[in-house]
């Protein structure tokens, strides 16, 4: 071995053997993250690589060919109407969602916090709609709606507020309220739970401050409540956002997608194309559109998250 | 950055999780549970034998019918037998997932249409042997003709159902209609009667199915095939816009948008929804199978009903035929004893207490001869409904096809686009399908 190797060799075999001391130090936490990591791997990891190996080819569910086409689909996505009719809806069903959902559940917290008769049986109760599986909620909220049968149509004609029945689920133009109803039903005890511990968290003593300097309820709320929240809400919201835009359940049971695809979200299409019209190759493009979105939000809200100096 | 990116990645990640959670469940709910059955006995089993038989849409009716049956085939040939359902609504994908992912099972029953596809992934074992001996002999040639692909039987026929025309005959009378001759031959008798319902009673004149659903375009066809139009030609390509298909959509959605004769949001309402509003007495007609009349007399409903053939058209009659076949898949391991399965659950008494219990047309000859059929005013009509029988076309991409004709009738229920402008824009997406 020359100078020179000796002289280029050193710096890497010097980081090389930090590594390996830093490895051996730690030894004991990797070792016990190592399985979930492996099954993480195994589990998420390579059917994501999958997916993304299988968007560059044209893969039709009655054959085993599988024929390399590159960037077809992603092009044909993009040129196609229905791609921007998605990210419109998509976007809608996610704000209204995840809006109704934190608006929702920031009211339900800011009363269950409050000294009120029955807290503790409210608390169970308002937990009710996030232990039902969504797809039992989505039926009953099917049902709620039915143009023939439902309770709401009854109370509607009862009251003389219409004639005859509506079908909610039916209109082109109202559909998509009618399953983000459910969907806020569905999400918000999740939103108040989190909100609640949040607020259970902020002392006393700020609002007790605040009062002997004359600060009324609302001010108390805008300038001590939602900043000390602040943290809380970030990740509560955030993750709803994820949730709201991969949910299937809800969707797919009231109206699986329809009328003429108004209800339809990125996720419900990839199903359709993918498994339901059994093009693979073309589904699997739209996961991955699906998924880059996804990571482009998630990333701008985390920059924006910790950009106040916060952590995770 | 890159913490800001690792994170965000992961948590994209964890989003992705929960949408595969999610549509793995609904897709696949009997897999699960299957994979599992199949590993016990296994373990559990010696030498002995596993078979794995996958149907579809066992309901209480007919629950019963298969404990016993598999428990006899299980004593009579010394095996374990791995019996699964899963619903019509995850029916293909339940098999699509199993044939790709290398867990067949050994048996299964399933609609006919289906097999170009599995074919395709070479997928099943050829039955033409059986077929074309003793074994096939027994069956209506059509039903059997209706299980073959490229020259090849590649099932036999499990079961048939072809569509007829219910009329409730309180809802006739209250209108001052005569329930015992119904006038009911055309489409435009039916409007005519729909709209004296609708003018004398209460009651929804007609169940008209519009809702996103694969059923959606079966209540269609026969509209589209009576007014001689068709979905596609002799060389396999659509041709879905003709004139006589506007023609049939127009009639089709100004029952609801001009005639205002059928229940409120066709939309939201799928078959199974139109044939239960029926079944419950608050619908005046509906187009729905055999089992619709078996199912209002089992029930408590108090009112009586008539059975017609569904209405002819400019160009002829129709009944929506459907054949459900039974397979043997190219991954058994046990292909004698999925032959005699076969043979097991065509034994003349086994396969008429099949047809009169679950409501499905016989698909042995000398079953569909027997009194019980040829005398039964339920029956009768829809084994005359035979010579008027169609058939989807067999086609690998059917769904696909059908979803995008789903979408035609919807845009054209929903007045969002007229017939001709959404069956022209069906028409140019199916001709790009078809390539």
């Amino acid at each position: 071995m020359g100078v020179a190797e000796e002289y280029t060799e050193s710096p890497a075999d010097s980081r090389f053997e930090r590594g390996l001391q830093y490895l051996w130090k730690h030894r004991q936490a990797y070792l016990l993250i190592a399985p979930a990591a492996i099954f993480l791997l195994s589990v998420v990891g390579w059917p994501i690589l999958e997916t993304f190996r299988l968007s560059f080819y044209e893969s039709p569910s009655d054959s085993t060919i599988e024929t390399y086409v590159g960037f077809q689909h992603y092009v044909e996505i993009f040129q196609s109407d229905i791609f921007y009719q998605l990210l419109w809806q998509t976007g809608r069903w996610v704000l209204v969602g995840v809006a109704g959902k934190a608006l929702l559940g920031l009211l339900i917290a800011v009363h269950l916090k409050g000294d009120i008769k029955g807290r503790k049986f409210f608390r169970t109760a308002f937990l009710i709609p996030w232990g039902i599986p969504y797809a039992i909620s989505a039926v009953v909220f099917r049902w709620i709606e039915h143009p023939q049968y439902g309770y709401l149509n009854a109370i509607l004609i009862k009251l003389g507020v219409i004639d005859q029945g509506i079908g909610i689920l039916g209109n082109p133009e109202i559909a998509w309220l009618g399953v983000v109803v459910a969907d806020i039903w569905i999400g918000t005890p999740f939103m108040a739970i989190i909100f609640l511990a949040g607020l259970q968290s902020i002392p006393e003593e700020l609002y007790e401050a605040a009062a002997i300097d004359g600060a009324e309820k609302w001010e108390q709320f805008r300038y001590i409540t939602i900043p000390q929240l602040k943290s809380v809400i970030l990740i509560a919201t955030l993750l709803s956002t994820i949730w709201t835009f991969v949910s299937f359940d809800t969707i797919w049971t009231m109206t699986g997608g329809g009328p003429i695809n108004t209800t339809s979200t990125l996720v419900i299409w990839i199903y359709q194309v993918g498994l339901q019209n059994g093009n693979l190759g073309r589904g699997a493009a739209y996961s991955v559109v699906g998924f880059l979105f996804l990571l482009v939000f998630a990333v701008i809200y985390l920059r924006i998250y910790t950009s106040g100096g916060d952590e995770l | 950055m890159l913490e800001a990116i690792g994170a965000g990645g992961l948590i994209a990640i964890s989003g992705c999780m929960g949408d595969g959670g999610d549509g793995g469940d609904g897709g696949d709910g009997g897999d699960g549970g299957d994979g599992g059955d199949g590993g016990d006995g296994g373990d559990g089993g010696d030498d002995q034998q596993t078979i794995q038989f996958l149907t579809m849409g066992v309901g209480d009716n007919i629950a019963e019918f298969f404990e016993e049956n598999n428990a006899a085939f299980e004593e009579e040939y010394g095996v374990t037998m791995d019996f699964t359902s899963v619903t019509w609504d995850n029916a293909q994908q339940t098999v699509n997932n199993r044939v790709d992912g290398g867990e067949a099972p050994d048996v299964a029953r399933w609609p006919a249409r289906w097999i170009p596809q599995l074919v395709g992934k070479e997928a099943l074992v050829p039955i033409t042997d059986m077929m074309e001996g003793e074994f096939g002999d027994q069956f209506y040639q059509g039903m059997a003709d209706g299980c073959t692909y490229q020259g090849e039987y590649y099932a036999a026929p499990w079961a048939a159902s072809n569509k007829c025309f219910y009329y409730n005959k309180d809802v006739f009378e209250a209108a001052g209609l005569d329930p015992e001759n119904p006038q009911l031959d055309t489409w435009d008798d039916m409007l005519s009667a729909a709209q004296t319902i609708t003018e004398e009673t209460d009651t929804p004149a007609l169940g008209l199915a519009g809702a996103d659903a694969i059923e959606t375009g079966s209540q269609y066809y026969h509209y589209h095939w009576s007014h001689g139009a068709d979905l596609i030609d002799d060389e396999g390509q659509p041709v879905v816009n003709s004139d006589e298909g506007v023609e049939a959509l127009s009639f089709y959605s100004d029952l609801h948008l001009e005639h205002g004769v059928t229940q409120s949001s066709p939309l939201s309402s799928t078959r199974q929804d139109i044939r239960q509003l029926f079944e419950s007495g608050s619908l005046g007609m509906v187009i729905a199978h055999v089992y619709t009349g078996i199912n209002i007399d089992d029930s408590d409903a108090d009112f009586d009903y008539g059975i017609a053939q569904v209405p002819e058209g400019p160009a002829g009659r129709y009944s929506l035929n459907t054949i459900d076949g039974i397979s043997i898949f190219a991954q058994t391991e046990v292909e004698d004893l999925a032959r005699d399965l076969l043979r097991f659950y065509f034994d003349e008494d086994r396969h008429f207490e099949y047809a009169s219990s679950k409501g499905f047309m016989p698909t042995v000859e000398a079953v569909g001869e027997r009194d019980y059929f040829q005398d039964s005013e339920n029956w009768a009509p829809f084994i005359e409904a035979g010579q008027y029988a169609r058939a989807r076309p067999k086609l690998s991409n059917f769904n696909e096809f059908n979803n995008r004709m789903v979408q035609a009738i919807q845009e054209a229920l929903g007045d969002q686009k007229s017939p001709q402008q959404a069956l022209d824009d069906a028409q140019a997406d199916l001709e790009e399908l078809m390539q």
